[in-house]
């Protein structure tokens, strides 16, 4: 890599090793906070590293976890994706409401669709008409929670046969001892990494968001391309709530207030750029785990959950610290 | 409100320019608003979020259904969307528009506390209504209507005792940080316990936020966290429901007695399958009635207790038959 360039020959063996250090800080960061995080916890509270524990964990944050999988296809390209919270109220209202009227399977599709034309809209108004993609989803943020309250004159929405329904599968069921919303979370996360590193999609996210201009002289629609991902942002939300929906069977107007910033901050301290053109799924999913086992993890040493908010902030000034520094080959910066 | 019709007269000014449109709707709702002045009480009520909940929606319908019953009340009814800033500016625009009294639902017990001074200053008495504000503004309102959380809290209290036979070790759930309907029931709940039931040990009290699946998150911490958890109090049954669903996750909903406030239909009906043990019954009509009927006694210069609070029975399995479900 870096250090192999001739330039290293004239620089210490001293900064050389440490630029190596910081070069795998900056690489494995991310891993090594999260094994941190796990050591911490294991060793401090008895009953956080047991095989029920870590499910529970696993089950708590696939709703977070699925809704980043696709943002982290809108950052990668170089976008904002802030209105996924009041998608995720708007999609679990929808399903829960709807499961009763027409139907779970309808309902499942039904608000898909209508969750997909949502990222539609978001796509055709930063992609085609290129407007800033911050100002586009946070209004968004405003308008579907406005829906959402329109669509259910505030009442709450409750599936009433709770016990014999199918659609209990999604958010409260396991296969072989795993819950289904981890499976669901790490399947479409298996497959979106595969899609993102391994075919011609993928690589054109990456094109994008690295370099738009370079991008379109290459030949890749740019417009057409920020349009799927935020479709792609939409459906991941959608099968969110379906496992959130399903979980709580019932759903409050707001139900997915505050995760647009959860779901950031899980991206980020995965390390994908905010400025697009570089990102990982895997390292989102351990972003976000490392969210989920800070919070369980205080919570059974007995801090409010609250303190979970002070703690990730903390981590991720560290994160992006390293990110920096591993970048620029020293810790702190010359004046 | 309705319709403000401009008079025949205005009509043919108005189809002229746009201008005189908006004139004659400024004149024909100035004449309104005199009229309504000369032989109606006009009460003003800005509300903390309507829309947000169910209880909240509820409680506007009710207040609007109970004031059109009224020939001699004309209502302003405002709603700050629980922005603090907004509700602020809400109250300063009924002080001026110097209506007879004004009901408020805080969106903050304690920032509303200089605007209800200035209300209180300017000759309009204020009725706080739901939840009230904090104690440095308990001089400046004519009366506080609604329920009194901490007798809930001690009521959950008591019901906790009796079903768990004096003994055993529970866990809490607690809305919204801040909140005063939180606190207060948080309140009542732990100190009633420490006297009637010193044998309850409360291990753990943590913030579900009003929100089911952030309760059932707690919970699902807890029951990692505890092999013997006997009781669950929830600061309402919406969050208590979120408990049940977790504890039911996990297998151990049989060896829990879960109690709530505020009677949720979810909660209602998880108490007619036997897996819910008691909350309090809260009427958001009733609430909203109660409200009004303070404000207009108190508007009409009438004597009006400082807590005037609405009944919250206790509901348990045995006497559920006895109440409606709630609607919310």
């Amino acid at each position: 890599m870096k250090a192999s360039l001739p330039m290293s020959n004239s620089s210490t063996v001293a900064t050389d090793n440490r630029k190596r250090v910081l070069q795998f800080l900056g690489k494995h960061g991310i891993l090594l906070a999260f094994l941190l995080c796990m050591m911490i916890f294991s060793l401090t509270t008895d009953r956080f590293l047991s095989t029920g524990n870590l499910l529970t964990v696993l089950m708590q944050v696939s709703i977070l976890g699925t809704i980043a999988l696709g943002v982290t296809f809108v950052v990668i390209g170089g976008n904002l994706d802030l209105s996924v919270g009041s998608l995720l109220s708007f999609a679990t209202v929808l399903v829960v409401d709807l499961h009763d009227k027409v139907g779970p399977t309808q309902a499942i599709v039904l608000t898909i669709v209508f969750t997909l034309i949502i990222g539609a809209i978001n796509g055709t108004l930063v992609g085609y008409l290129k407007l800033n993609s911050l100002i586009v989803t946070l209004g968004m943020l405003s308008a579907i929670q406005g829906i959402t309250l329109i669509y259910t004159s505030g009442q709450n929405v409750d599936i009433q046969d709770q016990e014999n329904t199918w659609f209990a599968f999604f958010g409260r069921e396991a296969i072989f001892g795993i819950p289904v919303p981890a499976i669901i979370f790490i399947g479409l996360a298996i497959i979106l990494q595969v899609v993102l590193l391994k075919t011609a999609f993928g690589r054109k996210v990456f094109a994008i968001g690295g370099n738009g201009v370079a991008a379109a002289f290459s030949g890749i629609y740019r417009n057409r391309m920020v349009f799927s991902t935020y479709l792609l942002s939409a459906f991941t939300t959608a099968c969110a709530a379906i496992i959130l929906g399903s979980r709580v069977m019932g759903s409050q107007n707001n139900v997915g207030q505050g995760y647009e910033l959860q779901v950031l901050a899980g991206v980020i301290l995965g390390g994908t750029s905010l400025l697009g053109g570089s990102g990982s799924i895997m390292r989102t999913v351990i972003g976000i785990l490392i969210l989920g086992f800070i919070q369980n993890g205080l919570l059974l040493l007995g801090y409010p959950y609250y303190a979970q908010w002070l703690v990730t902030w903390v981590v991720i000034i560290l994160a992006v610290w390293l990110d920096i520094a591993a970048k620029r080959g020293r810790l702190l910066n010359d004046f | 409100m309705s319709h403000n019709r401009p008079n025949p007269s205005h009509k043919t000014l108005a189809s002229t320019a746009l201008k005189s449109v908006v004139a004659s709707f400024t004149v024909a709702a100035l004449s309104m608003g005199v009229a309504q002045a000369e032989d109606r009480l006009r009460i003003g009520i800005t509300q903390n979020n309507v829309g947000v909940d169910s209880y909240q929606t509820t409680y506007e319908t009710a207040f609007k259904e109970a004031a059109a019953q009224r020939d001699d009340v004309a209502t302003v009814v405002l709603d700050a969307g629980g922005d603090v800033a907004r509700q602020i500016a809400q109250m300063q625009d009924l002080i001026q528009q110097n209506v007879d009294a004004i009901i408020i639902w805080p969106t903050n017990g304690q920032a509303v506390v200089p605007v209800v001074r200035q209300a209180h200053n300017a000759g309009i008495p204020v009725v706080v209504t739901n939840s009230n504000i904090a104690e440095a503004g308990q001089d400046f309102i004519a009366s506080f209507s609604g329920p009194n959380n901490i007798l809930q809290g001690q009521y959950s209290a008591e019901m906790m005792c009796d079903q768990l036979g004096g003994e055993g070790q529970i866990v809490q759930i607690t809305g919204q940080p801040g909140y005063t309907t939180a606190i207060e029931r948080q309140k009542g709940f732990e100190d009633r316990l420490a006297e009637i039931c010193p044998d309850v040990d409360l291990m753990e009290s943590q913030p579900g936020d009003w929100n089911r699946e952030k309760a059932q998150r707690v919970m699902e911490g807890f029951l990692t966290k505890y092999d013997t958890i006997d009781g669950v109090y929830s600061g309402d049954d919406n969050m208590g429901v979120g408990a049940l669903n977790a504890a039911k996750a996990a297998g151990r909903a049989d060896e829990i007695k879960f109690f709530g406030a505020t009677n949720f239909a979810v909660g209602y009906e998880a108490m007619e399958r036997g897996e819910y043990h008691g909350s309090v019954y809260q009427s958001p009509a009733e609430d909203a009635r109660n409200a009004l009927q303070t404000a207009i006694d108190v508007a009409n210069g009438e004597d009006v207790p400082k807590l005037n609070y609405f009944d919250t029975p206790k509901i348990t399995q045995d006497n559920m038959s006895e109440f409606e479900k709630p609607v919310f």
